[in-house]
């Protein structure tokens, strides 16, 4: 008898838990339900018909044909055209990268050892580029960079050259944008790792007798590699997506493939096709990303074993 | 002495990069003062006529009101629905967590080409003409993924029992979230709206492909006189973001403090 009244009870009990359970995966879903919402109609489901879209054939009256094909992507990934804007892409996204590395270490350092108000003027011109509408620097760049601009006529004013160069809607100006760009990422990212050294490895190194370069090489640079190659991968596939600064600094004459997607849909109206180049451009980013995280994850477990 | 020059070195370099990245800004407010037809740098003269001009050009200042209320609008409901979604997440167990975490994220990988060319099939598909709330539908998807980073973050170190407390006290679960939870993860979803403020403003890649001939924000205003005339108007029109810009972040920072909110945090 009591070991009924006792089953009971936990069943009763039992109950009252799944209850509570049910009414706490409600409330979860209810606290989620806009976000799901916005994200299922006006993001997924956008993004598959996009997907659908570039294995059609394409109509020259509605953009969109009825057949089905791979046309599409075997033309991009074969076209020598094509594969050039490819390449001149990833190119791009490369010097942008390396360039970013180069000049953003020593700030990162210079900001990371200030102390006080200038850390916090010096943050503030970092960041500055985030804050100013990105249409408005590169025109700030077209400005500089023309063959009637800033840079040009102090080059013919030193003497240093007879005739304007050619600086504008080239892939160099479009680095130079995407540096300019992307900048920030790369110094926040590296601040991070500089900032977690422990300070007295660094006066351990000096008080055995390394100097500052030796220091600098065999000890802070190895600690703040994780840092660079995080930005180092944030940047480069902000690059290669990006369409402002090529659109503004490179226009038609430098064609990379964010540029080509907006062109073959905006103004050919060849949407399957157009699509097709953005579906490549997407899993090139991704797959960066992914490597970059797998790298990461065998590094984290590397650290953890020693 | 050795030492001195690596010193040198270093400084002139840093020097040299600030400069570069200031020099666009700075280059863009002093040749709006230029008093030619056409965009000078340095300016020849300095007169206010480029601004006085834009009296006779009302598009860009419709264009202005029409990006603030898209970046008002998108920036109080990427907000709204990013923080409801970031308490589920940090404080509910249910199944597919992984899953809506990774696809609330994800806008943050894709190009936002290809979401602009995406989202412009759907409309003209479902028939939804271009308007505002088009606009602000596609900068939350661009946005929220910043305001739950944000707000996550800031409710991860969050200490429960002075909510249990509350609730032990009689207080119900709106009074204990407007009272306590809030305030409390107020940096973090202050700091979402500002991102998704600043973020809509600025987006041209994803409007370029929604706006029509009525309704067009800044940024593509901006972009598409740029192809056509190269005269200082532009720079006027900007010169006057910028100083909005600035004047905006000294009230954010005078009234909420946000500065100091992420520094007591430390």
């Amino acid at each position: 008898m009591q070991v009924e009244i006792k089953t009971y009870q936990n069943q009763e009990i039992q109950k009252q838990k799944k209850r509570k359970l049910d009414k706490k995966q409600l409330e979860s879903w209810l606290l989620l339900f806009p976000t799901l919402m916005i994200f299922i109609f006006f993001f997924l489901f956008p993004l598959l018909s996009l997907f659908i879209t570039s294995f059609k054939t394409f109509d020259p009256n509605s953009g969109i044909g009825d057949k089905w094909t791979l046309e599409n992507y075997v033309k991009f990934l074969s076209d020598p055209f094509y594969l050039g804007v490819i390449w001149r892409t990833i190119k791009i996204g490369l010097l942008t990268t390396l360039l970013t590395v180069i000049i953003s270490y020593p700030v990162a350092f210079h900001i990371s050892r200030a102390s006080g108000k200038v850390k916090n003027y010096l943050t503030l011109i970092v960041l500055s580029p985030l804050l100013i509408s990105m249409v408005i620097r590169c025109y700030g760049w077209v400005i500089l960079l023309s063959n009637n601009g800033v840079v040009n006529r102090t080059l013919i004013n030193l003497g240093w050259i007879d005739k304007p160069l050619t600086l504008l809607y080239t892939e160099l100006s479009v680095v130079i944008g995407m540096v300019h760009v992307l900048f920030p990422y790369m110094v926040l990212s590296i601040m991070g790792s500089l900032e977690r050294i422990d300070p007295s490895i660094i006066r351990a190194s000096q008080s055995l007798g390394a100097g500052l370069i030796r220091t600098f090489f065999s000890i802070i640079l190895p600690l703040t590699l994780p840092g660079v190659f995080a930005g180092s991968v944030m940047v480069f596939s902000l690059s290669v997506s990006s369409f402002v600064t090529p659109a503004i600094l490179g226009g038609p004459q430098v064609k990379v493939m964010s540029y080509l997607t907006y062109e073959q849909v905006a103004v050919i109206l060849n949407w399957p096709y157009g699509s097709a180049i953005g579906f490549v451009l997407i899993f090139m980013a991704t797959v960066t990303i992914i490597v970059y995280s797998r790298i990461l994850a065998r590094s984290e477990k590397g650290v953890a074993i020693q | 002495m050795k030492k001195r020059l690596y010193n040198f070195i270093f400084h002139s370099f840093c020097f040299v990069v600030y400069v570069f990245l200031l020099a666009p800004i700075i280059v863009v407010l002093l040749s709006s003062l230029t008093t030619t037809e056409y965009i000078v740098f340095p300016p020849k003269g300095i007169t206010l006529k480029w601004y006085i001009e834009l009296v006779n050009h009302p598009e860009f200042t419709q264009s202005f009101v029409l990006s603030v209320i898209v970046a008002l609008g998108t920036s109080l409901f990427s907000t709204f629905i990013g923080t409801l979604a970031s308490i589920a997440i940090v404080r509910y167990q249910f199944k597919g967590k992984a899953t809506i975490v990774q696809l609330v994220g994800s806008p943050l990988l894709i190009p936002s080409v290809v979401f602009g060319v995406a989202l412009l099939q759907f409309y003209s598909w479902i028939g939804l003409a271009t308007s505002p709330m088009a606009l602000i539908i596609g900068h939350i998807i661009l946005t929220v993924p910043f305001v739950v980073r944000l707000v996550v973050a800031s409710l991860v170190g969050f200490d429960r029992s002075i909510e249990q407390a509350a609730r032990s006290l009689g207080a119900g679960a709106f009074k204990v979230f407007f009272q306590i939870t809030l305030p409390i993860i107020k940096s973090g979803v202050i700091a979402g709206a500002i991102f998704s403020f600043i973020t809509s403003f600025d987006d041209l890649t994803v409007a370029l492909f929604i706006v029509s001939t009525d309704v067009v924000t800044l940024p593509v205003r901006i972009f598409t006189y740029m192809q056509y005339q190269y005269d200082p108007i532009i720079t006027s029109v900007s010169s006057i973001i910028i100083l909005f810009t600035v004047v905006l972040m000294v009230i954010i920072e005078k009234v909420l403090g946000v500065g100091k909110v992420f520094m007591s945090k430390n």
